[in-house]
């Protein structure tokens, strides 16, 4: 009702509003904000209610309004005595003044002070008067209780606040300090599985024989398969906000099992097309007509932990940064290096596994091709993961198609008259080994990634939280 | 008619919260045709499934949109090219450069300083309007910025398509921080960090997501009469677009300031003093911009209307329609001679730290020292855990000041404090629960509209209530008010109108015929019919039809379409011509009207 306190008479001189202010409200008209002051006021009022007067008047109807008001809210007053303190919810400490010949009051020249002081956190924290207001409102401040302080409504009783408050330039503490990201185990071990599927599968594959080998590199593929499925829906790898739309994802992942293919199987075919062959399907050996690579394969499935290590100390770094970093600018600055030490990192990882991997397996460990091939699919997933879907989509399709090329114009070469299409990769097989194909084609495509990523990843709206205030 | 009824957190679902008034209204005004757009829900709403909708609805359009997950297409940043990423950087430059001018901070305290000194000296209060109209000028002009880039950004979400991926671009981000880092820009925006622009571009994208929609057409929410929306904010950011693009006319109902809302959640804890005074400056010219342009204004209730006129609603095209109950409920009570125990004092409501049902308990301490035989019910069902929790801390507190007593040596004691819900078997139902107390009793220290002091009143009940919220508003003079937190002044007005027959009666009648005139569903629903009936006959909408070459069509959209299609009357069996143009029209042209209806939308 913001007439009640636009008629309370503000412009009152400053002595009697004083005196005012201290027992008996400024109220003005017959429905005036008036609070009832302390417990006599009640007593003495109650007993005239109790004897009937003030509503005699009181029918049944609406126009009886402005009777009964007056005797809730009291207009016309006796002298009241003082009162005791602390009945209301804005009362002001009691401060007998001596000198003044109305006697003790508890109201201070200044009663907005007192306020200032009850809700001081609320008026320091606040953005702006409208804030305080609502604050105050919803502690229970009204406009009646506004024009106790001679203002007309609560609203510039709060620009009161937000002016007398002290605002030095004092740095806020940060609300909510920002701690990195607990790492929840439950994506830990799933890291760890495709690796330990790949070493049961090769383990099975050099256990058996015949058919029970094929049931076991069926079975195994499967489970791998879906072994890195789960590695990748959970934990720091996982795309973060809702799901993928299965169109973009299909065509990444069909370029992502090609080359993870060729990576296992892919040397042995060249091999055996510059050979002649090939005269067989692989038969998962090391050292059949059309060998498997299977340390490659195993040290790729292991690398499925660091990578996603790597990719949380990414996420956790960034947001440490993201915290630290006063702009934009400074976070990129900040966030270029600690990608790059991601990566360098992983790779640091994948190469000490596929020594490992090449050790334990009596093969050659294929550095090249794996490094690359490696980084490569971190890259993409990285990029993946911080809804950046396009770019490691076309890299990754660059590189398998790449890849496809070699055997292809292999091939295509046998044609009469079309030698001269299998020329190149000749030219590439002689000058190097036949592990410079894949490392040429997962090389580019990896490095192109790299620049994109240290392009995209280091911007802030690339690592912004999930989620919104409300 | 034809209205476009744009409504938050779902009114065609059954778990909607504001459905109840939405259906009462829709459902009152069967001589309007309603298209409903409903904003927010998403999929646990939508499983839950739609109210069934009275055949005056014509359609029904959904957007799910503070809860949907990103469109991951849009978030690379490929969607846009270079010519709209240029529109982009230009509107949304311009917005964040809005928000940060800080016009709002600035004047607001060198007006405050000076209101104080006015208010300790008790100089002449008038003096501080010359500072408002001399500020008055700049505030236009900043809210002028804010509009032309908010409809600079709607232009090009309607030219380009979504402008999600964008608002989230690092583009955006890096706007937000030039506009912070511009000289003239407040201390607090300043001091923004990286995350904290962050935030803000997050909340930005999802306050701006309506910008999006495709509902602008000159057949959905353009081929409207009137759009009314039933919140303000965000909310009514579809009814500002129609507007924009297509001259409707916009009227905004608001039963809880949304700005308020904005204000009290996003609170000193939630987030960086940044954040706040970005988003506080955000939803604060978006609220000056909606009351700006809106045709008319309904408050519910005096305390939204001044937070309105605060933020720069004209005075003349505000109108206040107290929401409305439903009177049948309780005519049975409220008809009925006072049957209650003389010496009972009610409480009904949702049990929560807001009710201080605390300072009740010590009142009711008070009372029994006057009235010995006085009882306390306390009704209601506690709200969350919080509530939970506060019932408890009452119990204990009404178990240590009230001591088990019994009528006699023999008897079994019990306590003059009960607290009881809903369908219990002292309280069946609702107004039973209110004809159980003599007193019905409101102890609240925070109230927005307090409905169940319009439900007592409904039960003509003599009321005793804290002065908060709205209530001296709805009470008028038909109940006690005192302050709140004031447990021996509670007590006293309690003690008055228990000694009282007479009086209580007198209050009760008084109350229960105030209730009737003011807080019913009907005298909603007529207030309502007569604004749009003023709107339209204030800024009819003109429309003109284009032939191919471009030429306006004159008599191409004649005055007959305005005609409701059930003009005479939803039983006729008289079909009426099929109105040109009209998307249902062959809804009510079927014989089976309710049929048809269902299956247009």
């Amino acid at each position: 009702m913001s007439g009640f306190g636009q008629d309370a008479p503000r412009g009152a001189g400053g002595a009697e509003g004083i005196r005012d202010e201290g027992a008996v409200p400024p109220s003005g008209g017959p429905d005036g904000p008036g609070m009832p002051a302390g417990a006599e006021a009640w007593d003495a009022r109650s007993a005239e209610w109790a004897a009937g007067t003030g509503e005699a008047g009181a029918p049944s109807a609406p126009a009886s309004q402005a009777p009964v008001a007056s005797v809730v809210t009291g207009a016309p007053r006796e002298p009241v005595a003082p009162v005791s303190p602390a009945s209301g919810p804005l009362a002001v400490d009691p401060q007998p003044r001596s000198g003044r010949s109305a006697g003790p009051r508890r109201g201070a020249a200044d009663p907005v002070k007192a306020l200032l002081h009850r809700h001081r956190e609320l008026c320091e924290r606040a953005v702006d008067p409208l804030e305080i207001a609502a604050g105050l409102e919803a502690h229970g401040v009204t406009d009646r209780t506004a024009a106790r302080f001679r203002h007309r409504d609560v609203f510039s009783l709060a620009e009161e606040l937000y002016a007398r408050v002290p605002r030095d330039g004092a740095p806020v503490p940060q609300p909510h300090p920002v701690s990195a990201p607990r790492p929840r185990s439950g994506w830990i071990p799933l890291t760890l599985l495709p690796g330990a599927l790949g070493a049961a599968v090769v383990t099975g594959l050099r256990l058996t024989h015949g058919r029970p080998r094929q049931l076991v590199v069926l079975g195994g593929l499967l489970a791998v398969a879906f072994a890195v499925r789960a590695a990748l829906r959970r934990g720091p790898l996982a795309p973060r906000h809702g799901t993928v739309p299965w169109r973009t994802a299909s065509g990444t992942r069909a370029a992502t099992l090609w080359l993870l293919g060729y990576a296992a199987l892919g040397d042995g075919l060249v091999r055996a097309v510059v050979a002649g062959g090939p005269d067989a399907l692989p038969d998962g050996t090391h050292d059949g007509s059309w060998p498997v690579t299977a340390a490659l394969a195993l040290a790729l499935l292991l690398a499925c932990a660091p990578a996603a290590w790597c990719a949380h100390l990414l996420t956790a770094g960034a947001r440490r940064r993201l915290a630290g970093s006063r702009g934009l600018r400074d976070f990129t600055a900040a966030a270029r290096p600690l990608l790059l030490g991601t990566v360098a990192l992983f790779l640091a990882a994948l190469t000490a596994l596929l020594a490992l991997c090449g050790a334990v397996l009596h093969e050659n460990a294929a550095f090249p091709q794996g490094l690359t091939l490696g980084a490569l699919l971190l890259l993409a997933r990285l990029l993946a993961a911080h809804q950046h879907r396009h770019a490691p989509a076309v890299a990754l399709g660059a590189a398998a198609a790449a890849e496809a090329m070699g055997p292809a114009l292999l091939l295509a070469g046998r044609l009469p008259g079309c030698a001269v299409l299998a020329s190149p990769v000749q030219a590439l097989l002689d000058a190097w080994s036949p592990a410079a194909l894949p490392a040429l084609a997962c090389g580019t495509a990896a490095l192109a990634l790299l620049v994109h990523t240290l392009r995209t990843l280091t911007r802030a709206s690339a690592h912004a939280p999930p989620g919104t205030p409300e | 008619m034809r209205i476009g009824l744009v409504t938050e957190s779902g009114y065609p679902y059954v778990s909607g919260d504001a459905g109840l008034w939405c259906d009462r209204l829709v459902r009152g005004l069967p001589q309007h045709e309603f298209d409903l757009y409903a904003l927010g829900g998403g999929r646990p709403q939508e499983d839950g499934g739609r109210v069934p909708l009275p055949e005056q609805v014509g359609r029904v359009r959904t957007a799910p949109l503070w809860t949907a997950p990103q469109r991951a297409a849009e978030d690379d940043g490929v969607a846009y090219g270079r010519r709209a990423r240029r529109r982009f950087a230009e509107h949304y430059g311009e917005l964040a450069g809005a928000l940060c001018a800080g016009t709002t901070t600035g004047a607001g305290a060198a007006d405050g300083s000076g209101n104080a000194f006015r208010g300790a000296f008790g100089d002449d209060p008038r003096d501080d309007l010359g500072d408002r109209s001399a500020a008055g000028s700049w505030t236009d002009a900043l809210a002028d910025r804010f509009a032309s880039a908010l409809y600079g950004l709607a232009e090009l979400a309607r030219d380009e398509g979504g402008l999600t991926g964008a608002l989230r671009s690092e583009a955006a981000v890096r706007l937000l921080e030039r506009a912070c880092r511009a000289p003239g820009a407040p201390s607090t925006a300043r001091e923004a960090r990286v995350p904290d622009l962050l935030t803000v571009a997050a909340h930005l994208e999802r306050a701006l997501r309506p910008l999006s929609l495709d509902w602008y057409g000159d057949d959905d929410l353009g081929a409207a009469d009137l759009c009314h929306a039933t919140a303000g904010g965000p909310t009514a950011l579809p009814g500002l677009l129609a507007r924009h693009f297509c001259d409707v006319p916009l009227l905004v109902t608001e039963y809880g300031v949304q700005l308020r809302a904005h204000y009290l959640t996003l609170g000193p804890d939630a987030a960086a003093p940044a954040v706040r005074a970005l988003l506080a400056a955000f939803h604060g010219r978006l609220a000056t911009e909606v009351y700006r342009r809106a045709a008319l204004l309904t408050p519910g209730n005096a305390h939204t209307r001044r937070w309105q006129e605060r933020c720069g609603a004209d005075r003349d095209r505000i109108r206040t329609v107290h929401p409305g109950l439903e009177a049948a409920r309780f005519a049975e009570v409220g008809e009925a001679p006072d049957r209650a125990d003389p010496h009972t004092l009610a409480w009904v409501g949702c049990v929560e730290p807001a009710k201080d049902l605390v300072s009740l308990l010590h009142a009711f301490a008070e009372v029994r020292k006057e009235v010995p035989k006085a009882r306390l019910r306390i009704v209601g069902a506690p709200t969350g855990p919080e509530g939970e929790a506060y019932l408890g801390h009452c119990r204990v507190l009404a178990a240590q000041l009230f001591p088990d007593e019994a009528e006699g040596v023999h008897a079994v004691g019990e306590n003059p404090v009960s607290f009881e819900r809903i369908g219990g078997p002292e309280a069946p139902t609702l107004p039973e629960a209110y004809a159980a107390g003599a007193v019905v009793v409101l102890s609240s220290v925070v109230e927005g509209f307090p409905l169940t002091l319009v439900e007592a009143m409904l039960c003509g009940r003599a009321t005793v209530s804290t002065d908060v919220g709205a209530v001296v508003e709805v009470i008028g003079g038909t109940g006690l008010v005192v302050p709140p937190r004031n447990p021996r002044a509670l007590a006293e007005a309690c003690v008055a109108l228990l000694c009282d027959p007479e009086r209580r009666e007198r209050l009760g009648a008084a109350a229960r015929a105030r209730a009737l005139e003011l807080f019913t569903v009907e005298q909603n629903i007529a207030a309502f019919h007569g604004i749009y009936l003023e709107i339209v006959s204030h800024c009819p909408v003109r429309r003109f039809v284009l032939d191919e070459a471009g030429a306006p069509l004159p008599f191409a959209a004649p005055a007959e379409t305005h005609v409701p299609l059930h003009w005479a009357g939803p039983g006729s069996r008289v079909l009426p011509r099929n109105p040109p143009g009209r998307p249902t029209a062959h809804a009510a042209a079927h014989p089976a009207p309710h049929q048809a209806s269902e299956g247009a939308r």
